[in-house]
């Protein structure tokens, strides 16, 4: 049966804690039979209510009110509540007058029982004075990754209350997926708490239950633990796009430009065998090459075609193919071919021409080059026109339109410099640095294989 | 006696205007044309230069390099008798126009302050204005990507222009206020994109219906609107003075306009006209990004037409120098 004196007690403290805003603080001091408790409370910056308690016993005070003034340590700035919880001890009751004395503004209440689990339930039972929210990421259209946060809990929320959402986990690195609930101090995020689980790459339905302020539970996930990493770390380890997923066996087209000064080419060369060697373990793979130089612009040396050296072969084959394409070195070099541009127009139609016989299926195209294409007529690049007049712009959008081609490139840039908008195109799905190659990301950004970049919180909105 | 000029032409034009090109062009175009025009050199060196320039063109596909030391050059434009006004001399069996080109960089024609040590400089400016105080015509050179770039067409015309104009007045050979010659003023590279464009967003594009490979054209009524139209964009704002210039030392009646080019448009072999969408006559080269080599076969575009004008003018005037 409820002690009406509790309830009387549970309700001016939860009344008293409630008040609590900012750096206020409540003095709760219990004269009991043993002695005298002391509890300040106050709110933390999420606004979880925290309470620290100490106690002095009869033997330490000596029947002395300002050693028992000392002890209880109250603040006349502070919220005050006074409780006697050994009514009827003469001791007792003289230092309660005495604490009365001192703060006759104070609530005095007199219970049976000791009130520290009172206290405690009282904290616990706080609704809540700022929203929780969960922590999360949204890819954007782009494949952009942006930080977001999905609202678990408003304010005025007791513990107890749920709620229930879908999302989505990659592979989360060596801590796991971050299950980090934030509160806000203005338009910024204040982490309250981060549990971490390493979670296979799916789709979860979680519920997240409010257990009392400041502690927020997960189910329906694998247990999770506690994670050491601050906000700054697990910030720093969002990556920059949405991780992509390998779209299966299909067709890698390597288009490599084969003019200029002969190691360029070599290396060109080279940075395709690196990319083709690393899939050779994905079955059912097949490999195109295509080599392509510079345009001559005298009319007493014929024009070299693009060569297709090689068409929806095997691994292996193409390696060998690669190995040729290598041996026989630059087919364009000097004079009367272009030195500052390359048919990288003519690749790209001869590139449509292959793929208008093929079957459908995922096409992969990685140019390996430095120059530019020739524009269909005089431009303000001063480019000589394409002898064919292929307009590069016109065959790039046929192919990511009609043939599902998906592009990347390696191309030898400095970090900072305005890339080309051939290259940005060419480059779309993943782009590379000559010397810096990224084989993992060039070949997971073609679809070719999965991603390996974690993703440190959970998504939301993946289609 | 070997026969001599009676009419003198000399060339003038900023550094890199493009003398020693239109004069290898000269040549390429009067063997391009039907009729009896040629270019003969009055001595052994003259004779040699034109080959060296001619071939330069024609087969290394490279511009000419520009003679680094002073030289002066001397060639005849030899043509049919004279008809016409030219009728008087008609006992003469050939038209002959001299023609000199004081083949120095052109940074000799620049302003320079008169002081003790020169280096020879003022020697050297004395000789071209020698050149030019004996010739009664002159081709000056307007390069309007140069102006585009450096602007300082201004600067290579006002100096020599005010000492020639100090000589004539000494000698007391001005006309009316203003010197006695005739000048042909030729805007160069028209070959450039961003000449024709500007020349075709004024709509003075003309084309000569009788030219097989109807190479765009501005005619001599529409030059000087082409020539003000790119003043407008020079790096300094100073080329609009240029024109000023000229009107205000020349008179009007002796004051004409070429658009021209030396190197001419590309035509595709096999068509042999004109294509929009494919004309710029030049490839870079491979070792100098800003070197440039040009891409096919040379039509000077109003190379001859100013040299004729002016002989033709001379001769009608009657007066040798």
């Amino acid at each position: 049966m409820p002690n009406p004196d509790n309830d009387l007690l549970r309700k001016a403290l939860a009344k008293a804690v409630a008040g609590l805003t900012g750096s206020g603080r409540l003095d709760v001091v219990e004269v009991a039979a043993d002695g005298v408790t002391s509890f300040k409370i106050m709110r933390d910056d999420h606004g979880v209510p925290r309470g620290r308690r100490w106690h002095t016993p009869w033997s330490d005070l000596a029947q002395d009110r300002e050693a028992l003034l000392r002890a209880a340590d109250v603040d006349p700035d502070d919220d005050t509540v006074l409780v006697c919880s050994s009514p009827g001890s003469s001791r007792a009751d003289q230092a309660f007058e005495w604490l009365r004395a001192t703060r006759p503004d104070a609530p005095t209440l007199r219970v049976d029982d000791s009130i520290a689990a009172l206290v405690t339930e009282v904290l616990g039972a706080d609704p809540l004075t700022r929203s929780y929210d969960l922590v999360v990421l949204r890819p954007r259209t782009d494949g952009t990754l942006e930080l977001a946060t999905v609202p678990l809990f408003p304010v005025q929320a007791r513990p107890g209350a749920t709620t229930t959402m879908t999302l989505h986990c990659e592979r989360g690195g060596p801590n796991g997926t971050a299950f980090a609930v934030v509160t806000w101090q203005g338009h910024d995020p204040l982490l309250l708490s981060v549990q971490s689980a390493a979670l296979p790459p799916g789709s979860y339905e979680i519920t997240a239950e409010l257990r009392r302020p400041g502690r927020v539970r997960f189910s329906g996930l694998p247990t999770l633990s506690g994670d050491p990493r601050g906000w700054a770390e697990l910030i720093a380890e969002v990556p920059a796009r949405l991780p992509s997923r390998a779209t299966g066996p299909g067709h890698l087209i390597c288009a490599i430009e084969v003019c200029g000064a002969e190691p360029k080419v070599a290396e060109r060369v080279g940075r395709a065998r690196q990319v083709v060697s690393t899939l050779s373990n994905l079955p059912g793979l097949s490999v195109s090459v295509v080599a392509y130089g510079a345009h001559s612009f005298d009319r007493s040396v014929k024009d070299h075609r693009v060569e297709v050296r090689a068409w929806r072969v095997d691994v292996s084959t193409a390696q060998s193919v690669l190995d040729e394409l290598e041996e026989r070195g630059p087919i364009t070099q000097g004079y009367p071919y272009h030195p500052h541009a390359a048919q990288l127009e003519d690749m790209l139609a001869a590139v449509d021409r292959g793929l208008a016989g093929d079957p459908a299926s995922p096409v992969a195209l990685l140019t390996i080059g430095d120059r530019p294409p020739h524009p269909p007529k005089i431009d303000n690049s001063r480019v000589l026109p394409c002898p064919s007049r292929h307009d590069w712009r016109a065959v790039v959008a046929h192919l990511e339109q009609s043939r599902n081609v998906v592009f990347g490139a390696v191309v030898d840039y400095q970090v900072g410099d305005k890339l080309p908008r051939v290259w940005q195109l060419l480059g779309s799905a993943a782009l590379a640095n000559f010397d810096a190659l990224d084989i993992r990301g060039l070949t997971s950004g073609l679809g070719l294989t999965s991603d390996a970049v974690p993703v440190p919180f959970p998504l939301i909105d993946v289609e | 006696m070997p026969e001599t000029p009676r009419h003198h032409i000399a060339m003038w034009g900023a550094p890199g205007s493009g003398k020693t090109t239109l004069l290898a062009a000269l040549s390429v175009a009067l063997n391009r044309r039907d009729d009896d025009w040629k270019i003969v050199g009055q001595n052994p060196e003259s004779s040699a230069y034109l080959t060296d320039m001619t071939s330069a063109l024609t087969s290394g596909k490279e511009f000419p390099e520009a003679s680094t030391a002073l030289e002066t050059y001397q060639w005849a434009l030899i043509g049919p008798p004279p008809t016409g006004l030219f009728r008087r001399q008609a006992k003469r069996a050939s038209t002959m126009i001299g023609l000199t080109m004081v083949d120095a960089p052109g940074g000799h024609f620049a302003p320079s302050k008169r002081t003790g040590r020169t280096g020879g400089a003022e020697e050297r400016q004395e000789e071209l204005m020698a050149n030019l105080t004996q010739s009664r015509g002159i081709v000056f050179l307007f390069d309007p990507i140069r102006e585009f770039e450096v602007g300082d067409a201004y600067d290579h015309l006002h100096g020599p222009l005010n000492r020639l104009a100090e000589k004539m007045l000494e000698t007391n050979q001005f006309e009316g206020g203003k010197l006695p010659h005739h000048i042909a003023v030729c805007i160069t590279k028209f070959d450039d994109p961003r000449v024709l464009q500007t020349a075709h967003k004024q709509r003075l594009i003309a084309p000569d219906l009788d030219d097989k490979h109807q190479f765009p054209r501005v005619g001599v009524e529409d030059a000087r609107e082409l020539f003000r139209e790119l003043s407008r964009v020079s790096a300094t704002g100073s080329a609009e003075m240029v024109m000023n210039s000229l009107d205000k030392f020349f008179h009007r009646d002796r004051i004409r306009f070429y658009v021209t080019s030396s190197i001419g448009f590309y035509v595709d072999q096999h068509s042999e006209t004109f294509d929009w969408n494919d004309y710029l006559n030049l490839v870079p080269d491979e070792a100098d990004k800003a070197a440039l080599r040009i891409r096919g076969p040379v039509y000077p575009i109003n190379v001859v037409e100013p040299m004729l004008w002016l002989g033709e003018r001379l001769a009608r005037q009657g007066r040798s120098r």
